[in-house]
Formats: C-alpha cells, structure tokens, sequence
C-alpha cells in the first residue's frame, strides 16, 4: 500500500495540486505561464514539475529556454480516476475557477502580445 | 485550495492509509485494534488517529482506557469522494484483503475474550445490575 500513499503524496501539496489543476485544462503548458499564473518562482514551478515528472504525472518537451509539461496518465489508471475525482472535487470550488479563469486571462494576454512573448518572457 | 491539499495529504501516508482502510471496514474501532493488526506501537497508532480527527475524517469516543475511532465522513463531501476512490483502488490488492482478514480475526478474537470474561463474572454471580434487590 506503499505505491498508493505515493500516489496520494502527489496531490497533498498545494501547488502541486494546482499544477495539476492548471495542467487538465489545457494540452500543455510552459513552465513561465505557470509561474504567471500561480505568482510563484521558477525554482518553486520546476521542482514541482520534476517531481511530477518523475512520478510520470507529466512528459516534458523543451521549446528554447523553456520547458512545456503536458500530463501523460494512462486512460483507466489509478493516476487517471484520481485526476477525475480532484476535478469532481474542485469543479465547484470557486478558488479552483477563478484560477482557471486567471489561467485563459494570462494566455490572451500572452497571445496579444507581440509574437506571445512579452507577457512572460517566453523564448 | 489548501483544504483538498490536506485532504490527499492524509491519505499521503501508508500507515494512515492502513488505518482509514480499517476503519472502512468496521463501525467503530478502538486504538489497541489498530495497534494489534498493524504491529505498531500506540504513540504511533494515537498520533495517527489524532491526526485524522483534526482535519475532520474521525470521530472520538473514550472506552475507559482506550480511545475509539469512527468515521465521520458528511455523504458527498471530498472526504466521503476519496474514501470511495481508496476502497476502489485497493479492494482487489491482495495486501489490503490481508488486512481487513485480520482485522476480522482480531475482533472475533476480542468478542472470544470478552464472551469468556461475562461467563466467568457470570459464575462468580450476577453483575451488579442484574442482582435482584
């Protein structure tokens, strides 16, 4: 039951879980925009993402100086029903919805901007 | 967000895990069950169970010596949601039905002793709230 408490220890972070949150509504995300969004340093977003990476929560893909994380569980895997049950849990969580509402306000403005670059420094 | 954090969190533990496992499986279980079907010591099993009771998953009883614990879970609460989602992933593990079968040993165990220990007061006379006056 060690592998289960594992599992669980993924989630039991608060930015992870956010991370995380992030993560399921959008294909893939740069770590800049996770910072953007969360207000937190890139050595806070990559050590949680690492360590996410490392559980196999996430792929990671590199685009110039920057890393993208998209999650990577396997459809009908404990990974997967948990992700399933924290969407059913936060979905109606006004905290969780205004950080996804932050989330599309950071990537249109990020969009906006010239060439998608100014908004966080990206490339 | 930090309250579902803590939520995961409690389950983030295999002990802990072990415990809530066990208390699924029963209505009411008392600290020296736990300590005996997971071969921890009490301050471990206490600190534990303490835990679970201030972030709401437990309610506490006092026995005498021993402190009991059960479930206090609102139906359809994240609580109530995780539960469900941890009996799901480990009723077909073959560690976990290890443990609900000795958990189930130690209660019928416990009910043994308990049963011998009224016949014996029973043959020395009556309990005191069953003597006639």
């Amino acid at each position: 039951m060690k592998i289960e408490a594992q599992l669980f220890k993924s989630l039991a972070d608060e930015t992870r879980l956010r991370i995380i949150w992030l993560l399921m509504a959008k294909e893939e995300i740069c770590v800049c925009d996770i910072m953007g969004v969360l207000g937190i340093t890139q050595s806070k977003a990559s050590r949680h993402l690492r360590y996410l990476y490392h559980l196999g929560w996430v792929t990671d893909r590199r685009e110039g100086v920057w890393m993208n994380y998209r999650l990577s569980v396997t459809p009908g895997s404990p990974e997967d029903k948990q992700l399933k049950l924290l969407a059913d849990i936060l979905s109606s969580r006004p905290e969780a919805l205004a950080l996804r509402e932050h989330l599309e306000q950071w990537l249109a403005a990020k969009g906006q901007s010239k060439e998608g670059a100014a908004a966080c420094q990206c490339s | 967000m930090r309250a579902e954090a803590r939520f995961f969190k409690s389950l983030a533990d295999e002990t802990r895990l072990k415990i809530l496992w066990l208390l699924s499986a029963t209505e009411e279980l008392c600290v020296c069950d736990v300590i005996k079907v997971l071969g921890i010591t009490q301050s471990k099993a206490s600190r534990h169970l303490r835990y679970l009771y201030h972030l709401g998953w437990v309610t506490d009883r006092r026995d005498g010596l021993w402190m009991n614990y059960r479930l206090s879970l609102a139906p359809g609460s994240p609580g109530e949601k995780l539960l469900k989602f941890l009996e799901e992933m480990l009723a077909p593990q073959p560690e976990a039905q290890e443990l609900r079968g000795q958990l189930e040993h130690c209660l019928e165990a416990k009910r043994h002793t308990e049963c011998a220990k009224r016949l014996n007061a029973g043959r020395k006379g009556a309990p005191p709230g069953l003597t006639e006056p």
